[in-house]
C-alpha cells in the first residue's frame, strides 16, 4: 500500500517535472527571440480590433487576399472585439506569442518595452510624409515614429433638431452658459426628455472629459510635458459636468453610463437632446432615419475657438525574426489610398493622411470634422505613462459626478497616479 | 491496454510454430528469449499490478491533471513572483512585491467584504429556495415533467448571455423590470438597479441565485428520491406531524446532498466571474467587485494593469477558497456517519 502510493506520487512528480521543463524550455527559447535559420516568414498574423460587425472582418479578409497575391505571404487575420483586445494582446505578449501586426489604441508601452519596429524600419517613406502632422506627433516615442495610425475620429456636438424646435431653441449653443440654458429648456419639455447624454462610465470616460476640458482651455499635459490633470481649468470642467448631473440635466447616473450601450441609445431613441458624437453614430442615425439631427462645433468656455477631440488607433508592428520585409509590405499595401480610405469610409471614420483628407473633403457631411482635423487635439498617447493614466481615468473619473463626488479630489488622485509614473 | 494486447499476440505467436509468428516476435524484439515471458504470464497476478503497469494505465489521467491543473498552477505562482510591464512583457523577478502590493491595495477591504456578502447570500438563498423547489418537484402532479425541464433552462444558458439579458431587464430607461414595477404603481420613479450603489449587490445576488438554483435543486431532488419511502411510513405510524417529519427525517437524510450542494456552490459562486463582471461593468472603481473580478481588473482594466499583481491575487483566491471549504467541512463534521 505505502509502496504503491510512493510510486504514484513519484509518477506524478516526474510528469510535473517533465511538463514544467517543457514549459520553461519553450518559453525561454522564444524569449530569446532567436531564429536559428533566420529565414523569411511565410505567414504573418494580424490581430485587429473590431470597429463594426459588418465591415471590419470583411475588409481585412479581402485585404489578406490581395496581400497574399502581391507578396506570396499569407496574412492570418484575427478580429477581436474592443472589449477583449487589451486582454488578449497582453496575454499574447506574456506568452511570447505576439502577433506581427496589432491594431489597437495604444503603442508607446510596447515601444518602451522595445517590442516594435519604428517607421524607419518598416514604413515606406512616401507614407511617412503623407501622414497628418498631428498624428505623427502623437505617434512619436523617443524621437521615432512607432504609432502608425490606421484611422481617426473626431468628435462634435450632435443635437436633436426636433427637440430643439419644441424647446424653442434657434441655434446650437456656442458657450457653456448657452449650453446649460439649452439643456434646461430641453429637460423642461418633460416626458423623460434628457438635456444632455453624458457618458462618464469606464468605457470611454477620457473622451467625454477630454473634449470638455479642451474647450475650457484645459489639457492633460502642458506644453512643457508636465502633467496638468488637476489644473484649475480641468477641475472647473469636471465641476461643470457634475453640475449638469446635479441639476438633472443629464441622464440618470452619468458617472456609470457607458457610451455605446448607455448614452447612444438615448440619443438614437430621441430621448436625449444633445450628445457628443462621431462618424459611426452619424452612420447609425442615417441608417435608422428616425432622428432629425444636426452636428455643431463644441460650445466653449475658456478656449478661444471650438476644439475637437481626436482619436486615432494604431497598427503596431512587432519585431519578430524574419518578419521585417513581410511587415513592410503590409504597410505598403495598407496605406495605398484605395485600401486605407476604403476601410475608413466603410467604418465611418476619418482619414489619417493628407491624400485622404483631399478625398474625404468632397463629402459634405464630414465637413465639420475635416475642417478641424489638421488641428485635432489628442490625448498624450506618446507617453507610456498615459496608458496607465488612461485606465485610472476610465475607472475613477465617473465617481466625481456622483451625488457625493468630489471633482477636485478625483483629479488630484489622477494627477498623483500620473506623476508617480502610473 | 497496449500491454495486454502485446501479451495476447505474443501468446498466440508462441503457441504456434515460428512460421506465422516470426514478424510479431521480430517486432517485439526477438533477442528476448520466450520462456521467461511465458513463465511470467502464467504466474497468477491477482490483486496488485506492479507500479509501472499502474503508471501506464494511469498516465492519460496523470498527463491530463498535470496539464490542466498542475502546470497552470505552477505558471500562476511563477507569474505572481514576476515583474511585468503593462504590455505583458516579463521584466524580471519581483520577489514578494506583488503580494504586498495586493495586501496594501486600498480597495482590498471593500473587495473582501463584497466577496463575503456575495458568496454567503447567494449560497444561502440558493439552498433555501432549492430545498423548497426540490420538495415541490418531487411530488407527483400534472405537468411535472414540463416544470422540471423549465427549471433546467437557466442552467443550460451561457452565463454571459444570462447576465447580458439581466442588464437589459434591469435597465433604468428601457428595462422591463422598471416598466412592470412602474405600471403596477409599486414605485413612482425607476430604480437604477445596476448603477445605484444601494441596489447593485442585491441585483447581482438575485441573478446569482437564479443561475445556481437549477443545479442545486436537482441535487436535492436526487437526494429526496434516494430516501426510501418506508422511513416516512414509519414516521407517520409513530404519529409525526408533517413539519416534524421534514425536520427530523427528511433533512437529516438529505445531509449528503446538502454537503455536495453547499460545497460545490461555495466554490462555484466564489469563482463566478461573468455575472459580477457583466452586471457591474458600467461602474467605475472596485465598489462592487468580488475578488475574482478584482483579479481580472488588476490585470487588464485598472491603472495597475499588472499581470503579476493579478496572479498574486489569484494565489490568494485559491488559498482563500481552500480555507473556506475546509472550514466549512470541519464545521459540519462531514466524516460523521449520516445516522446520528
Amino acid at each position: 500500500m505505502a509502496r504503491s502510493r510512493t510510486a504514484v506520487l513519484a509518477g506524478i512528480g516526474a510528469a510535473v517535472l517533465a511538463l514544467a521543463a517543457c514549459g520553461g524550455g519553450s518559453g525561454s527559447d522564444k524569449a530569446k527571440g532567436t531564429n536559428s535559420s533566420g529565414a523569411k516568414v511565410s505567414s504573418i498574423k494580424l490581430v485587429a480590433a473590431e470597429y463594426s460587425k459588418e465591415n471590419t472582418a470583411k475588409f481585412w479578409n479581402d485585404f489578406a487576399t490581395k496581400y497574399k497575391a502581391k507578396t506570396g505571404v499569407t496574412l492570418d487575420v484575427q478580429v477581436v472585439s474592443w472589449n477583449d483586445i487589451a486582454q488578449q494582446s497582453t496575454t499574447m505578449v506574456q506568452n511570447n506569442t505576439p502577433p506581427d501586426i496589432l491594431n489597437i489604441n495604444y503603442y508607446s508601452s510596447y515601444a518602451k518595452d522595445n517590442l516594435l519596429y519604428n517607421a524607419d524600419e518598416v514604413l515606406p517613406s512616401s507614407v511617412q510624409s503623407d501622414l497628418l502632422d498631428a498624428f505623427k506627433t502623437s505617434g512619436t516615442f523617443n524621437g521615432k515614429l512607432y504609432g502608425f495610425p490606421d484611422l481617426s475620429s473626431a468628435r462634435a456636438l450632435f443635437y436633436n433638431k426636433t427637440l430643439f424646435r419644441q424647446a424653442g431653441i434657434a441655434a446650437p449653443p456656442t458657450t457653456w452658459d448657452e449650453f446649460e440654458a439649452d439643456a434646461k429648456k430641453l429637460t423642461g419639455l418633460g416626458n423623460g426628455t434628457i438635456g444632455y447624454a453624458e457618458p462618464l462610465g469606464p468605457e470611454e470616460a477620457q473622451a467625454e472629459f477630454s473634449i470638455w476640458a479642451f474647450n475650457n482651455g484645459g489639457d492633460w499635459k502642458d506644453s512643457s510635458g508636465k502633467w496638468t490633470i488637476n489644473s484649475d481649468k480641468n477641475v472647473e470642467t469636471l465641476a461643470f459636468l457634475k453640475k449638469l448631473s446635479d441639476e438633472k440635466l443629464t441622464q440618470n447616473n452619468p458617472g456609470k453610463t457607458n457610451r455605446t450601450d448607455g448614452a447612444f441609445p438615448l440619443f438614437k431613441s430621441g430621448k436625449a437632446g444633445m450628445i457628443v458624437g462621431f462618424g459611426p453614430l452619424s452612420s447609425d442615425l442615417d441608417k435608422q432615419k428616425k432622428i432629425d439631427y444636426g452636428i455643431a462645433p463644441m460650445p466653449t468656455k475658456g478656449a478661444s475657438s471650438p476644439q475637437t477631440y481626436g482619436v486615432t488607433d494604431y497598427l503596431d508592428a512587432f519585431k519578430k525574426p524574419g518578419n521585417q520585409d513581410a511587415v513592410k509590405a503590409f504597410y505598403d499595401l495598407y496605406y495605398q489610398p484605395d485600401e486605407v480610405n476604403t476601410f475608413i469610409k466603410a467604418e465611418g471614420f476619418l482619414p489619417v493622411t493628407k491624400s485622404g483628407l483631399d478625398v474625404f473633403k468632397a463629402q459634405p457631411n464630414l465637413k465639420v470634422y475635416i475642417d478641424t482635423l489638421p488641428n485635432v487635439h489628442l490625448t498624450p498617447n506618446q507617453d507610456p505613462t498615459w496608458d496607465k493614466v488612461l485606465a485610472a481615468v476610465q475607472q475613477n473619473i465617473g465617481a466625481a459626478v456622483g451625488p457625493s463626488g468630489d471633482p477636485k479630489k478625483v483629479l488630484d488622485n489622477l494627477q498623483k497616479t500620473a506623476e508617480s509614473g502610473g | 491496454m497496449t500491454d495486454s494486447r502485446t501479451e495476447a499476440s505474443l501468446a498466440g505467436a508462441a503457441s504456434q510454430p515460428n512460421t506465422t509468428g516470426s514478424d510479431v516476435a521480430a517486432g517485439q524484439g526477438s533477442a528476448r528469449p520466450s520462456p521467461p515471458w511465458r513463465a511470467r504470464r502464467r504466474r497468477p497476478q491477482r490483486g496488485r499490478a506492479p507500479w509501472y503497469v499502474a503508471l501506464l494505465w494511469l498516465s492519460p489521467a496523470l498527463v491530463l491533471i498535470a496539464g490542466v491543473v498542475i502546470y497552470p498552477a505552477i505558471e500562476l505562482v511563477r507569474a505572481s513572483v514576476s515583474h511585468y510591464s503593462i504590455t505583458g512583457l516579463r521584466l524580471g523577478p519581483a520577489g514578494g512585491r506583488n503580494y504586498s502590493r495586493v495586501l496594501d491595495h486600498p480597495a482590498l477591504a471593500t473587495v473582501l467584504k463584497n466577496t463575503l456578502v456575495w458568496v454567503v447570500a447567494v449560497v444561502v438563498l440558493t439552498i433555501l429556495i432549492s430545498l423548497a423547489l426540490a420538495q415541490f418537484l418531487s411530488k407527483d402532479f400534472f405537468g411535472r415533467r414540463v416544470v422540471r425541464w423549465s427549471v433546467i433552462v437557466p442552467w443550460a444558458a451561457s452565463l454571459v448571455i444570462t447576465a447580458r439579458l439581466f442588464t437589459l431587464i434591469y435597465d433604468y430607461y428601457h428595462g422591463i423590470l422598471n416598466h412592470t414595477l412602474l405600471s403596477l404603481h409599486l414605485i413612482s420613479k425607476p430604480i437604477d438597479f445596476l448603477g445605484d450603489d444601494r441596489w447593485t449587490m442585491t441585483s447581482m445576488i438575485a441573478v446569482g441565485v437564479f443561475v445556481s438554483i437549477p443545479f442545486t435543486a436537482y441535487v436535492f431532488l436526487a437526494g429526496l428520491n434516494s430516501i426510501p419511502s418506508d422511513v416516512f411510513e414509519a414516521a407517520l405510524i409513530d404519529g409525526a406531524k408533517p413539519w416534524q417529519i421534514y425536520w427530523s427525517v427528511t433533512l437529516p437524510l438529505l445531509r449528503p446532498a446538502m454537503l455536495v450542494a453547499s460545497v460545490l456552490n461555495i466554490i462555484y459562486v466564489f469563482n463566478s466571474f461573468p455575472i459580477v463582471y457583466t452586471l457591474n461593468d458600467r461602474n467605475p472603481g472596485f465598489t462592487h467587485d468580488t475578488s475574482i473580478t478584482f483579479m481580472y481588473k488588476l490585470a487588464f482594466k485598472s491603472s495597475e494593469h499588472d499581470i503579476g499583481m493579478s496572479a498574486a491575487t489569484g494565489v490568494f483566491n485559491v488559498i482563500l477558497i481552500l480555507l473556506v471549504v475546509m472550514a466549512y467541512l470541519k464545521l459540519v463534521r462531514w466524516q460523521e456517519p449520516v445516522n446520528r
